[in-house]
């Protein structure tokens, strides 16, 4: 399949880039391990793509207590990144790890994901655990938004027409943290039927979320209780499984989460 | 609209003109000739068009073609060099690693990158970096050994 | 002499062009001047068509033409899809072909597709199988059919039973219905020490070939139609299109290119496409569909219901068996699987009364094909799931109740015929000696063992081949069977063996239909034991030209020479000898005085070829998710003889792999409007190596009398009682008995906990 005809314009920055996205029903396209399937079944018909690839925005870094991730970094950069080679971080890299395939994870990017929001991603679950928060700019300037507050519902983010996620940001756990990340996938898709990242910190606290199951990513209360989680059935698994099975990835990327905050990675 | 496309195909700066739309596995096969990189799925799952992109193995299928300009693709085509052929090649003919073939290329290139990264995958790793080329003939099996098979010529 | 060439393990002779992506496929040939095809498919599941407006399409860049089932210069009627490539009046599954949009490029095409407005008129559309055929049920299908179609015989040298003489009040949805009766089965259940039923559902299932179906045809000058094709059969396509078209038969040559998987599914689907839209553009024209259009307009497995019922004796004796078989055909007139199913019920047992009944029944689904031993999958699904059940209550092991019935040479099967050379009793043997199968009883919880066994009874079909040595001293194999399944490296070494070559001086060379030796289509496991034959024949020919030219040339006779590599030789006296080269030289040349080396062979095999196949399937099941994970498999089958040990193996894998698809991943769902809902790789699975335990092989080799060199079908045998062997082992693990297919996660977790399971 191929998509219907389209512009294309390869962005030399990102001033270049908000520039060209004036035009009407212009879109971003950052690795297109998203996008261009929807091209391609010509779900989406935008008018021009605005290739952001040759934009410096990949890097992986410490920042004080902050991890910077450039919206353009690719899950395979993730997994291999020394960045994240900390118990605290090492649900992150293997959130990345369980998305897609070899080949999608060479050129899928974080920022791109995320601003596809499509509502089985496994990456928000995690990020949501983590706290983190996406940097944007738009000729307007620059703005910081939760992961909760980017993604409104299916394929729905909170970004303006001319808004790009610029990095991904995050709270760097303390010392003795552990987080972790477990799914149930699709056998056919790879997605997530359910999945769930979790943090756990050594002064007992923890955050949980869970994807897959509904419109968006969402936190699991305090109590742990899923009862009051929006949860979507379908015919291959209905609500009352995934719902189950929720309460279950849950509970398993606790458990990786605590042994690795308990040092026992 | 065409418009102009350079990038290096198995070592050559080749020209052509594309359409924005235009997959960068129709610029090869249609553009290039290069019929090896196979159309399996719509999708992105099936792994027939993996190629390597500056040396990753991407699926050709799901990026365009315009997405490559600047880049060094090489496809199935140049792995055998003068006529001799790559490690992995021979690994795939003589451990039984094929049958239709129509994966083939595909699945070869994948293997290429993961053995640029890790010389020595075990199985369950070998299984998962396989986990976006489809195959029906083989059940898997022999792929996994002229994997180890051609870890192990590289290796010496 | 040497030693045999026949059962050592050697590449592939394709490999090398296969992993160098030198091989051309059938999307890969360059067509000067070419159009590419789009499908306009319906959406309708059953519809009349009021019209189709193409006038937007026709406006478009690059947009040729938009052809209707007008437009086509199909001469046939009826409803098989050579007859009826595109929708005429009527649409019988969303799915099918209603227009083909032909452009420049395949992007144009592709726009074409979406410009295209069909207009229809919807009917009820009949998409549950026992409503179906339930009187007064609305009719899948209101236009007159005829029944067509010679693809039937391709898959199954088998009878199809007996039309069902009783009354029984059927809509008419139901084409055919079959019954094999012997026996009082009624009494035989009643004297049993246990009986044991169930309903069993498997869905349709999709072939699943990685190449997606591809056609390009074109008009030479002289006005000879050129099909070049993805196909399992070169003949049976000429035949089709013969059929479809009225051509002179000499104006129509078909050429099967290398395939890209098949496993049943391609046969003359797009070929009448892409001809008609030559024939009526007079351009060449390519359908090559995309796996979208795949997915939906192509020929899949039927679903089917069976309901079993069998009983037994605490003595492990097997008493009756009562079968009734729905088998849902689509949108298929022509034939059906209800025959071959209802018949492979049995399994290889014996029984001392049976009642068998299988329906073929058209609903608004597909147009149903064959795949990979069509119809024993689930055949063998339902009585190998029972088989295991009766064996619990008789309080015999499972293993030992299979092997006390087992079917051997001599016995009458329920085909009534007798049943020749049978492995099951071996395969059976090889299994129990197998190491996993004593863990059976020492496994930790969640996991468990399945058993199961079934055969293919293999098909046959008139074939011939040529042998000739070139004047480069190889030894060519020119057959026209499409290389299927490597069907062409055995050839190799049937055609080494017997004339003495090495087999790295052997080719093979798959030729069309304007040249080529009769061969059937490549299909029903027939081709090594029927065209295999015939190239055992054609090298024997070949080398008694060339023993009738080395004894004039060595002035020694015939009897007294032996070929041993590729040289001619005195028995005894090595060094009086010359080679096949250098005859061949001396005859090919202007003055020569020798005839070609060259022969010619044919078969006619009339006895069958059964392959059996035992697997055992080692599982373990996460309570919490459903989910079931293959930690290993085995699988033992008779193969007659192995004469490539590395490609029967192959066939062994690749086989228990699609059977491992049909128990865990594969199903094609359609909405209740008859629409799909799987028509993508991202909806519908199959295995992927992460999900692929490592496949144990044990060949056990029973010689077929008559194949060559003992060889036989075994292409299709692997996959029959694969799936049955995995529920088997989810019943060991979890004590729970699955009797839907597949067994995802949330059934296996709805079964486990008792809730509700996913339709």
């Amino acid at each position: 399949m191929i998509p219907a005809a389209v512009g294309y314009h390869r962005a030399t920055s990102l001033e270049d880039a908000l520039e060209a996205l004036a035009e009407p029903d212009a879109k971003a396209l950052a690795g297109g391990q998203s996008l261009i399937p929807v091209l391609k079944l010509r779900i989406a018909r935008p008018s021009l793509l605005v290739d952001l690839g040759g934009l410096e925005l990949r890097s992986i870094e410490r920042d004080g207590d902050e991890l910077r991730i450039g919206a353009l970094a690719t899950w395979k950069d993730l997994t291999s990144s020394l960045e994240l080679d900390s118990s605290g971080l090492a649900g992150l890299a293997d959130c990345a790890s369980s998305i897609g395939d070899l080949q999608v994870r060479n050129r899928g990017t974080i920022g791109g994901s995320l601003a596809h929001a499509d509502p089985a991603s496994d990456m928000p679950a995690m990020l949501l655990a983590l706290g983190a928060r996406v940097e944007t700019r738009s000729p307007d300037g620059e703005r910081s938004l939760s992961v909760s507050e980017l993604l409104v519902g299916p394929f729905t983010t909170a970004l303006g027409e001319r808004e790009l996620i610029t990095a991904v940001v995050l709270p760097v756990p303390p010392p003795g943290s552990g987080s972790g990340y477990a799914s149930v996938e699709h056998p056919a898709s790879g997605f997530p039927l359910a999945g769930a990242g979790a943090l756990g910190r050594p002064d007992g606290t923890k955050a949980v979320a869970i994807t897959g199951v509904g419109a968006r990513p969402q936190l699991v209360p305090e109590s742990g209780s899923l009862d009051d989680v929006e949860v979507y059935g379908d015919r291959f698994a209905p609500e009352s499984y995934r719902r189950h099975l929720a309460g279950v990835v849950a509970a398993r990327a606790l458990e990786i989460a605590q042994v690795r905050s308990e040092g026992r990675r | 609209m065409p418009e102009p496309l350079s990038l290096v195909v198995n070592g050559e700066p080749r020209r052509l003109e594309v359409e924005g739309r235009t997959l960068l596995v129709h610029a090869l096969r249609d553009g290039l000739g290069l019929t090896g990189t196979h159309v399996g799925c719509d999708t992105s799952q099936c792994g027939a068009c993996t190629v390597l992109v500056d040396g990753r193995a991407v699926k050709s299928c799901t990026l365009l073609a315009l997405q490559a300009e600047g880049t060094e693709v090489t496809t199935i085509e140049s792995l055998a060099a003068d006529g001799e052929l790559h490690a992995i090649q021979r690994a795939f003919v003589e451990h039984h690693g094929l049958q239709c073939g129509y994966c083939t290329p595909g699945m070869i290139l994948t293997v290429h990158d993961l053995l640029e990264h890790d010389h020595d995958p075990d199985e369950e790793t070998i299984r998962r970096a396989l986990r976006g080329n489809y195959c029906r003939c083989t059940g898997y099996q022999p792929v996994v050994e002229s994997v180890r098979a051609a870890a192990r010529a590289l290796a010496t | 002499m040497s030693e045999s060439l026949i059962g050592v393990a050697r590449p592939r002779i394709d490999a090398p062009d296969k992993v160098t992506g030198a091989t051309r496929y059938a999307a890969d040939g360059y067509v000067h001047g070419l159009l590419h095809a789009r499908l306009v498919l319906s959406t309708e599941a059953h519809a009349r068509i009021r019209g189709v407006e193409k006038d937007a399409a026709l406006q478009l860049d690059g947009v040729v033409a938009v052809l209707t089932a007008a437009d086509l210069p199909v001469v046939k009627s009826g409803t098989d899809r050579a007859a009826e490539p595109l929708a005429r009046d009527e649409v019988v599954f969303a799915g099918q072909p209603v227009a083909l949009v032909v452009a420049e490029s395949e992007a144009a095409a592709e726009d074409g597709v979406e410009a295209v407005v069909v207009d229809y008129e919807p009917l009820p559309a009949v998409v549950d199988l026992e409503a179906a055929m339930t009187p007064g049920a609305p009719p899948a299908r209101l236009s007159a059919e005829e029944a067509g179609g010679d693809l039937e015989s391709i898959h199954a040298g088998v009878d199809k039973g007996e039309d069902d003489a009783e009354e029984e009040q059927l809509s008419a949805n139901v084409l055919d219905s079959v019954t094999r009766g012997s026996g009082d089965v009624a009494a035989a259940l009643e004297a049993s020490d246990a009986v044991v039923s169930g309903t069993f559902r498997t869905p349709w299932t999709y072939q699943a070939y990685i190449e997606p179906q591809v056609s390009t045809a074109w008009l030479e000058p002289n006005g000879t139609l050129v099909v070049s094709t993805s196909t399992q059969g070169s003949f049976v396509t000429q035949n089709e299109l013969f059929r479809a078209f009225g051509l002179d038969f000499d104006k129509i040559r078909v050429i099967a290119e290398p395939l890209g998987g098949a496993f049943g599914g391609k046969f003359a689907l797009v070929e009448p496409l892409a001809a008609g839209a030559a024939l009526a553009l007079r351009r060449p024209v390519r359908v090559a569909l995309t796996r979208t259009e795949d997915f939906q307009a192509t020929n899949p497995a039927s679903a089917q219901i069976t309901e079993l019922r069998i009983g037994g004796r605490k003595d492990g004796t097997l008493t009756g068996i009562e079968a009734r078989m729905l088998v849902d055909r689509g949108s298929n007139a022509g034939w059906g699987v209800e025959g071959i199913t209802s018949l492979l019920v049995a399994g290889p047992y014996r029984w001392e009364a049976f009642d068998l009944r299988g329906y073929g029944i058209q609903t608004n689904r597909f147009t149903f094909g064959a795949y990979r031993a069509p119809g024993a999958p689930t055949a063998a699904f339902a009585l190998e799931s029972l088989v295991d059940e009766l064996a619990e209550e008789l309080g015999v092991d499972p293993l030992e109740l299979r092997l006390k019935n087992a079917l051997v040479e001599g016995d009458t099967a329920v085909s009534g015929n007798p049943v020749p050379t049978f492995g099951a009793v071996e395969v059976l043997e090889r299994i129990r000696e197998h190491p996993l199968w004593a863990r059976r009883d020492s496994l930790p919880e969640g996991e468990g063992l399945g058993l199961a066994a079934g055969y293919w009874p293999g098909g046959n079909e008139p074939a011939a081949a040529v042998c000739r040595v070139d004047s480069d001293g190889i030894l060519t194999v020119i057959t026209s069977a499409a290389d299927m399944s490597g069907v062409n490296s055995g050839f190799q070494v049937i055609a080494a063996e017997a004339f003495g070559m090495p087999p790295d001086r052997v080719r093979v060379v798959t030729t069309d239909t304007a040249s080529g030796p009769y061969a059937g289509a490549s299909g029903g496991s027939k081709v090594t034991y029927t065209v295999g034959a015939a190239v055992l024949k054609a090298a024997e020919a070949a080398r008694e030209k060339l023993l009738a030219a080395a004894s004039q040339e060595l002035e020694i006779a015939p009897d007294d020479l032996e070929v041993v590599e590729g040289v001619v030789r005195a028995k005894g006296a090595p060094d009086r000898s010359i080679t096949v080269a250098e005859l061949s030289r001396k005859a090919l040349r202007f003055g020569g005085r020798y005839e070609p080396i060259e022969g010619h062979g044919g078969s006619a095999q009339t006895r069958g070829a059964p392959s059996v196949a035992a697997h055992l399937s080692h599982v373990r099941v996460d309570r919490e998710t459903g989910e079931v994970e293959l930690l290993r498999h085995v699988i033992a089958q008779d193969v007659g003889r192995a004469l490539n040990p590395a490609l029967v193996e192959g066939q062994m894998r690749g086989g228990a792999t699609q059977g491992i698809g049909w128990a865990l991943f594969e199903e094609l769902a359609h909405d209740e409007d008859g629409r799909l809902l799987t028509g993508s790789f991202l909806d519908y699975a199959i295995p992927v190596a992460e999900r692929v335990p490592p496949i144990d092989t044990l060949i056990v080799e029973v010689p077929a009398p008559d194949g060559p060199f003992g060889a036989k079908g075994i292409g299709e045998a692997p996959v029959v009682a694969a799936p049955a062997a995995v529920v088997n082992a989810v019943a060991a693990a979890t004590g729970v008995r699955m009797r839907r297919l597949p067994m995802t996660p949330p059934r296996v977790w709805a079964a486990l906990t008792g809730t509700e399971e996913p339709s």
